[in-house]
Formats: structure tokens, C-alpha cells, sequence
């Protein structure tokens, strides 16, 4: 069974504002196959945050199809679940009330609900926080809280757009890490927006690198390194090094597109 | 962690007001001496101790208490009229085209109004009793309400309503479950700018068109040469003011705690 499998054929964004259009993306097509983690790297203002909006369903593309599962997706929908960078969290609600919201919807049982988001929570090393406010929490407690929230109804592809990004360079490390844990457990179709050439390199099995403004996928790359070993070993790696080199050049090529010339 | 923190801020509270209040009795304490000496004429300003006496005395006979009560409920039928109305237009001229288009350019031709302008053309419709006061009221603190509900729900941050839309919520429940509570504080700071305007417009009207209420007695106290009635009303008036003001922010903390 293929489930979480991502096609996006000839998708085109163009962005109205009176007499003036705006093309955010061009002619891109890709596919993610069911349980990928790839990441999307490109420079800023080339699109990729509004690629991913595009997949959630908020955005509606203007040319193109996006399907999930050969399904042409309408509208957001429980089977994406997206992670912002600025969390997202209802503030009148608490960490509890945030992480069984969306089981909440899904019409379970008041028990039942807790339970699962129970479980969840203390995946995220939240327990004890159950009962606080968004406000009274770190950012990196209220990302966790994000991550939690959109992991207890079960979407089937998780959507990222820079959600570590705001963190400082320890606790990004370890909520990769946590993140890399979960999605060996829960075996979900992963796009991973960021800017971070290593982040991407560290955490993915594939890279897109998109073109400048108007964005398009300008190449992937596959990452083959040994996600068996420690961090430490990943990092210094020949693999690893390697690869990060390859995206990073290539990257390169479109932030500083006169180097070329 | 949570309590000894609630108890630091409500001591520095209170301290705030005692220093707050020294200022107060100095003015006070000055206003007692100059007029016990004389300086000022008895008309203009009485001594405060026969107004405190006088105010103490219109409380016991229930002067106050009668014409306090009809102020206070004349405000705060029209203070709620206002809210229920005003909370509708909001949302709805905030997530319609249509409403919008309709609402905003009376919204924001009405709200500059001075309301206070209406009451001799209220005296015309509706004459001077309850109904032209409170309709007043409702009108002068609709405009407030209005354009605080209606920002507040514009405002809603686009990626909460995202994130209830992924998880599954409708356009439906979209209202009550994300724009309502994520504009509350908004909602309830146009009330709180209400509740003043309520006052001064139940106040205006009852000092212009009798029917009893302490805007009514100020007034009479003015006409009978009875200076120390019009400054004891006044107390009484901010008396109330103060303990609705205060009334309201409780609400709030109750409410936002999560703020």
C-alpha cells in the first residue's frame, strides 16, 4: 500500500496584485515518494515556502496539479500537516488543549483524545507542561508542542516549513535529532523547508535545490550516508562532507549567479 | 513558582496605588485649607468636609442610591445593546465582502461622531425618557465596539487559521472555535472604551433632559444655588466609574488569562 506519496506535475504560482504579476514558481514537478524525508533548499524569495503552502492547500496553485496518493488535493486537508516556523499554537489554549485539537475534530472521545496526546506530549519531553499556556512556554518547548500537536492526528505527510529555525544552534540539534527518531517510528512522507545546507544535508535522504527567483527544482540530490551512527560520525563522514559540499555549490550557483558569468 | 510570582505582582500593585495616592491627598488636603481660610469663594468650591458630609447624607436617605441606580442601568442596557450589535457588525464586515463593503465606510464616518451632538434630536424622536437614553448609549457605544471587534477579527494571524483548516476544522466552526477567542482581548478592549462614553452619554442626557439619574441631581443642584450637592454628586459618579471600570478588568483577567 502507497501512502503519503507526493506528485506535483507542472506546478505553476503566480501571485495577482492588480495589474501586477508576480510568478512564484515555474513549471516545477516532483515527487516524493511515500515515507521520504527530503528537504527543499534554495535561495531566499525563491518560493519554497509557498511550495509547501501550495502542498498544504492553502495556497491554490495556478497552473499544475498537486496530488497526494493520485488524489488531486482540494484545500488543506488531515492527511498534511504543516509545522510553521512561528509554531502556530492557539495561546487560549493549553499545551493539552493545543495537542487534542486536532482529535477534537476528528470527533474521538474526550478519554481517548487525552490519551493519545498524552502519549505524544511525553514523546516531546513535555511532560509536567500539560497544563500550560503557549506564553508561558520557550520557543523550543512551543516547537515541540507544534511538532506534537500536528503528529496526534496522524497526518500522513508532515510539512515543514524552517521550524527549527528560529532556535538556537544546540537545541536545533537536538530537535533534529528528536525529529529523525519520530520519523524512523512513525514512517510519514517528510517536506522539509530550510536554509540550512547542513540542516538539510543532516537530516534528509534527498535534497531539492531550487532555482532563484522564480523558483523551479533546479536539481536533488540523494544523500548516502549511514544514519545508524552518532552525529559526531554522520558529521565527519566522507559521505556527508561530500554531499554537503555538492548542495552547497550548487546553491551557490543561484545566490551568486555572476560568480558564473 | 506560578503563586509567589502573583503574589510579587499583586504587593507591587499595591504599592503602586499607595504611591499613586499620596498626590491625591496632598491635592486634597490643600482643597480643605484653602477653602476652610476663606480663599475661595463658598459657591465655587466648598470645603470637601461638607461634601463628604452631604455625600454621607444623600447615601443614607437613598438619594444616591436611587438616582445612581437609574444612571447605572440606563449605561448598561445601552453598553450591552452596543456590545451585541457591535461584536455582530465586527465579525461580520471583518470576514464578508459584503458586510464590509456595507459597514466599513459607515464605520468609519460614524465612529468620529460626537454622539452627544444626537440629543436634541433624540429630545424630537424619542423624548426624554429611558428609551431615547439607552438608545442613545447603544448608538454612541456601538461605534467603538465595532471598529475594535471588527480589527481585532481582521486581524486574526493567518496561521492559526491555517492550522485549524489542516486539522480539520470548517468554515463553520472556523468562527467560534479560532476568530473569537483569538480576537477576545481585542473584543473586550472595545468595551472597555465603551464603558467611559456609556457614562458620559447617560450623564449628558439625564443633565439635559431630567428624568432623575445623579446627572439629573447635578444639575438641580446647579439651579438651586446648591453648590456642595452638585461636587457630592460628582463623587458619586466617580465612585461608579471606578468600580466599573474596575468591574471590567476583572472580567478580562478572568477571561485572558492566557494572555
Amino acid at each position: 500500500m502507497v501512502e503519503g506519496h507526493v506528485t506535483i506535475s507542472n506546478l505553476e504560482k503566480v501571485y495577482e496584485s492588480g495589474d501586477e504579476r508576480t510568478k512564484a514558481i515555474d513549471d516545477l514537478s516532483l515527487e516524493v515518494p511515500s515515507g521520504e524525508f527530503l528537504s527543499v533548499v534554495g535561495p531566499s524569495g525563491c518560493g519554497k515556502s509557498t511550495l509547501l503552502y501550495l502542498v498544504a492547500g492553502f495556497l491554490e496553485e495556478s497552473t499544475g496539479t498537486i496530488a497526494v496518493d493520485e488524489q488531486p488535493i482540494e484545500g488543506p486537508g488531515t492527511d498534511r500537516g504543516v509545522v510553521f516556523q512561528d509554531y502556530a499554537l492557539f495561546p487560549w489554549r493549553t499545551v493539552m488543549g493545543n495537542v487534542t485539537y486536532g482529535l477534537e475534530q476528528d470527533g474521538v472521545p474526550k478519554e481517548q483524545r487525552r490519551a493519545t496526546a498524552q502519549e505524544f506530549i511525553d514523546m516531546m519531553d513535555l511532560d509536567g507542561f500539560e497544563d500550560k499556556y503557549p506564553k508561558e512556554l520557550s520557543g523550543g518547548m512551543k516547537q515541540r508542542v507544534a511538532l506534537a500537536r500536528t503528529l496526534a492526528y496522524d497526518p500522513k505527510i508532515l510539512l515543514m516549513d524552517e521550524p527549527f529555525g528560529a532556535l538556537d544552534q544546540p537545541l536545533r540539534e537536538l530537535l533534529q535529532d528528536h525529529l529523525l527518531e519520530i520519523w524512523r517510528d512513525v514512517e510519514k512522507t517528510v517536506m522539509f523547508i530550510t536554509h540550512d545546507v547542513e540542516e538539510a544535508v543532516y537530516l534528509s535522504e534527498r535534497v531539492m535545490i531550487m532555482t532563484r527567483h522564480p523558483g523551479t527544482k533546479k536539481t536533488t540530490i540523494e544523500i548516502d550516508v549511514d544514519r545508524t551512527q552518532d552525529r559526531e560520525d554522520i558529521i565527519m563522514s566522507d559521505a556527508y562532507t561530500e554531499t554537503k559540499n555538492q548542495v552547497w555549490q550548487s546553491l551557490r550557483e543561484e545566490t551568486q549567479p555572476e560568480a558564473q558569468l | 513558582m506560578d503563586v509567589s510570582n502573583k503574589l510579587a505582582v499583586d504587593r507591587s500593585d499595591a504599592i503602586n496605588v499607595g504611591k499613586s495616592i499620596y498626590s491625591l491627598v496632598i491635592v486634597l488636603v490643600l482643597w480643605e485649607i484653602v477653602t476652610q481660610l476663606g480663599m475661595v469663594h463658598y459657591y465655587f468650591l466648598p470645603p470637601l468636609s461638607d461634601i463628604i458630609v452631604r455625600f454621607y447624607e444623600m447615601t443614607l436617605d437613598g438619594t444616591l442610591v436611587h438616582h445612581g441606580y437609574l444612571t447605572v442601568r440606563r449605561a448598561l442596557v445601552g453598553l450591552v445593546i452596543a456590545c451585541v450589535f457591535g461584536i455582530l457588525v465586527g465579525v461580520l464586515s471583518a470576514r464578508n465582502r459584503v458586510a464590509s463593503w456595507f459597514w466599513d465606510p459607515i464605520i468609519e464616518v460614524g465612529y468620529p461622531v460626537p454622539v452627544i451632538a444626537l440629543v436634541p434630536v433624540f429630545l424630537f424622536w424619542f423624548g426624554t425618557g429611558d428609551l431615547a437614553k439607552i438608545i442613545l448609549v447603544a448608538i454612541g457605544c456601538f461605534w467603538p465596539v465595532a471598529i475594535n471587534v471588527r480589527n481585532a477579527t481582521r486581524d486574526v494571524d493567518e496561521n492559526l487559521i491555517w492550522s485549524a483548516r489542516m486539522m480539520g476544522t470548517s468554515d463553520r466552526q472556523l468562527l467560534r472555535k479560532v476568530i473569537v477567542p483569538a480576537s477576545a482581548p481585542g473584543i473586550i478592549s472595545g468595551i472597555q472604551i465603551a464603558l467611559p462614553i456609556s457614562l458620559i452619554i447617560t450623564f449628558v442626557f439625564e443633565m439635559v433632559a431630567g428624568g432623575g439619574g445623579l446627572g439629573h441631581i447635578e444639575i438641580q443642584g446647579v439651579r438651586s444655588f446648591d453648590s456642595v450637592q452638585v461636587y457630592a454628586t460628582l463623587i458619586a459618579i466617580m465612585i461608579l466609574g471606578f468600580i466599573l471600570d474596575r468591574a471590567l478588568r476583572l472580567i478580562r483577567f478572568r477571561i485572558l488569562s492566557w494572555t
